[in-house]
């Protein structure tokens, strides 16, 4: 006896799919729209790099502790690039110089630190910092290009610019770690690690 | 016995150390085969209990394992295969590793939170202390308090690399920078420990009451004149005033650390050791750094302040210009003969 049947919602002769993609997948994309922008995505922020080269440059302003919570080495890496490029202009091809010195000086400045401050620090966080506060020795170098840094006057102006770098160095340091009073214990090292680059440019 | 365990032991759930032994053989379902080895647990020697405890656990453990492996094959030759479960699950097990290992390196990292009192400082003890370092102190009759720290000692070390890096350079060409780094870190640090190391042993022998992170400091703070002396005679370059100032600086900083040695000593031949070969080791340094490259910035000396010879000299054949008494018109010599006639009288 037929009965009315009632409409077969099964799947018969239907494979089972194994893996029903009930998320978007990342691989397939998201409409061209929703992508995040490339620089973004990079992590490279325009505003932020900015932000911390005025702050290297002016010694006297004072830093804003939270700026450094991203690490960012796009910075640092074009001014140890343009540091490089800079001395090569002057005729010393010392970029393995310039970057062995940089990432050992980073280790060394990174173990002190920790050491030395209550919260820890990144790497990350050091290398960005020591490599924006690179800045003003690339007008040292730049400098060096022209004129011979061997006199008074060069070692008055390596002095300014060692004791510019460290200064800056040290007030993001202690800014960003809340190391008061210690100012100076942190720019010691520093000015150490910057007149090695400056012993660089000069000799 | 054991391949009846097996099947057995994958199906027992975690009871097994417990004292359930009827009990996990109603649990093992999966077999017909009565395991007749968990029947004697009511055995009353507790020592036997504890082998067969370990042995289960044990067995346990080799079953999860096989288990896990059945598990693998199962899906790979199984009907649920997604192709790539495998290798995720690889992977998986590789990233675990991987981690287990990075964090057993990074617990190493733990143990330099130890040195992390030594580094407690203010800047106002550091410079007294560097001020201290020069000032020796005449009582000798208690034990003199030694500051243990380690950021003022490494940091005169560091600057001592430094200055010896600058002196090098300024004597020496740009060609060999990184042996000079190599030389100068080298020659520093293992100073600073080396000696520090020696002079312990030598006051473990001699009964002196000092602690290693205690000699690593004084003899830290005792570089603190080398630096200034060598600071100052890498630019002024004159042999007299090196003397002076060996004597009297490194002399100062070497009399601090002998006074503090020697108030921690007992014993006048002990005291003579210790503190003698200390003062020799500590004289003997700043000697050695001075005259290792002096003599390259005297030869530099020679060729920039010697003679002043002009780059391209042609003499000319006959030389009726160069005695003295002989005049000749100026239309006659040229400046190069003029020059040599020059160089000729003022000598």
């Amino acid at each position: 006896m037929m009965q009315p049947q009632q409409p077969y919602t099964g799947q018969i002769f239907q494979p089972t799919q194994a893996y029903t993609p009930t998320t978007p997948q990342p691989f397939y994309g998201n409409s061209f729209e929703d992508e995040p922008p490339l620089l973004e995505e990079l992590g490279i922020n325009f505003d932020h790099i900015w932000q911390k080269t005025l702050t290297v440059l002016h010694p006297l302003k004072v830093a804003d502790g939270s700026i450094m919570n991203e690490t960012d080495l796009a910075g640092p890496m074009v001014f140890c690039l343009a540091f490089g490029a800079t001395l090569l202009l002057a005729g010393k091809i010392q970029f393995g110089y310039v970057y062995g010195i940089s990432a050992i000086g980073c280790l060394g400045m990174f173990c002190l630190l920790n050491l030395m401050s209550m919260t820890g620090v990144s790497f990350g966080c050091v290398a960005s910092v020591l490599g924006y506060c690179l800045l003003p020795m690339i007008l040292l170098s730049s400098f060096a290009v022209i004129f011979s840094l061997q006199g008074m006057v060069g070692i008055i102006l390596t002095a300014g610019i060692i004791g510019w770098c460290s200064f800056s160095a040290s007030k993001i340091f202690i800014s960003a770690l809340a190391m008061e009073g210690q100012q100076l214990l942190v720019a010691y090292p520093c000015a150490l690690l910057y007149g090695v680059f400056a012993l660089i440019s000069v000799f | 016995m054991a391949t009846t365990a097996a099947p057995a032991g994958g199906a027992r759930s975690g009871a097994g150390p417990e004292w359930g032994g009827f009990e996990e053989n109603i649990q093992g379902g999966g077999s017909a085969v009565i395991d007749m080895e968990n029947m004697d647990d009511t055995s009353g020697s507790s020592f036997e209990d504890m082998g067969e405890l370990h042995q289960r656990l044990r067995e346990e453990e080799v079953d999860a394992d096989a288990a896990a492996a059945e598990e693998e094959d199962g899906e790979f030759l199984g009907m649920k295969g997604f192709k790539g479960q495998l290798s995720r699950q690889v992977a998986d097990q590789m990233w675990q590793a991987g981690k287990r290992q990075a964090s057993r390196a990074f617990s190493l990292y733990a143990n330099i939170d130890i040195l992390r009192p030594y580094f407690d400082v203010e800047p106002a003890q550091v410079r007294s202390r560097l001020l201290e370092s020069m000032i020796p102190i005449k009582m000798v009759n208690f034990p003199q308090k030694i500051a243990g720290e380690l950021y003022g000692p490494l940091m005169l070390v560091f600057t001592l690399v430094a200055i010896l890096l600058h002196g090098m350079k300024t004597s020496d060409t740009i060609i060999r920078e990184g042996t000079l780094m190599g030389t100068a870190i080298g020659t520093c640090f293992g100073y600073w420990l080396g000696v520090s190391s020696f002079i312990y042993f030598l006051a473990y022998l001699c009964n002196a009451q000092i602690t290693m992170l205690q000699m690593l400091a004084l003899l830290g703070y005792g570089l603190f004149g080398h630096c200034i002396v060598l600071f100052v005679t890498y630019n002024i370059h004159l042999h007299a005033l090196f003397y002076v100032f060996w004597l009297l600086v490194g002399g100062l900083s070497t009399l601090r650390m002998v006074a503090v040695l020697v108030s921690r000593t007992v014993g006048p031949t002990q005291r003579l050791l210790l503190c003698g070969t200390l003062a020799a080791l500590h004289m003997l340094f700043l000697l050695y750094l001075h005259f290792a490259y002096h003599k390259v910035v005297e030869g530099i000396l020679d060729t920039l302040e010697g003679p002043d010879i002009p780059p391209m000299q042609r003499v000319p054949r006959d030389v009726p210009a160069a005695l003295p008494a002989a005049r000749l018109s100026a239309i006659v010599l040229n400046a190069t003969a003029k020059a040599v006639a020059v160089t000729l009288q003022s000598h």
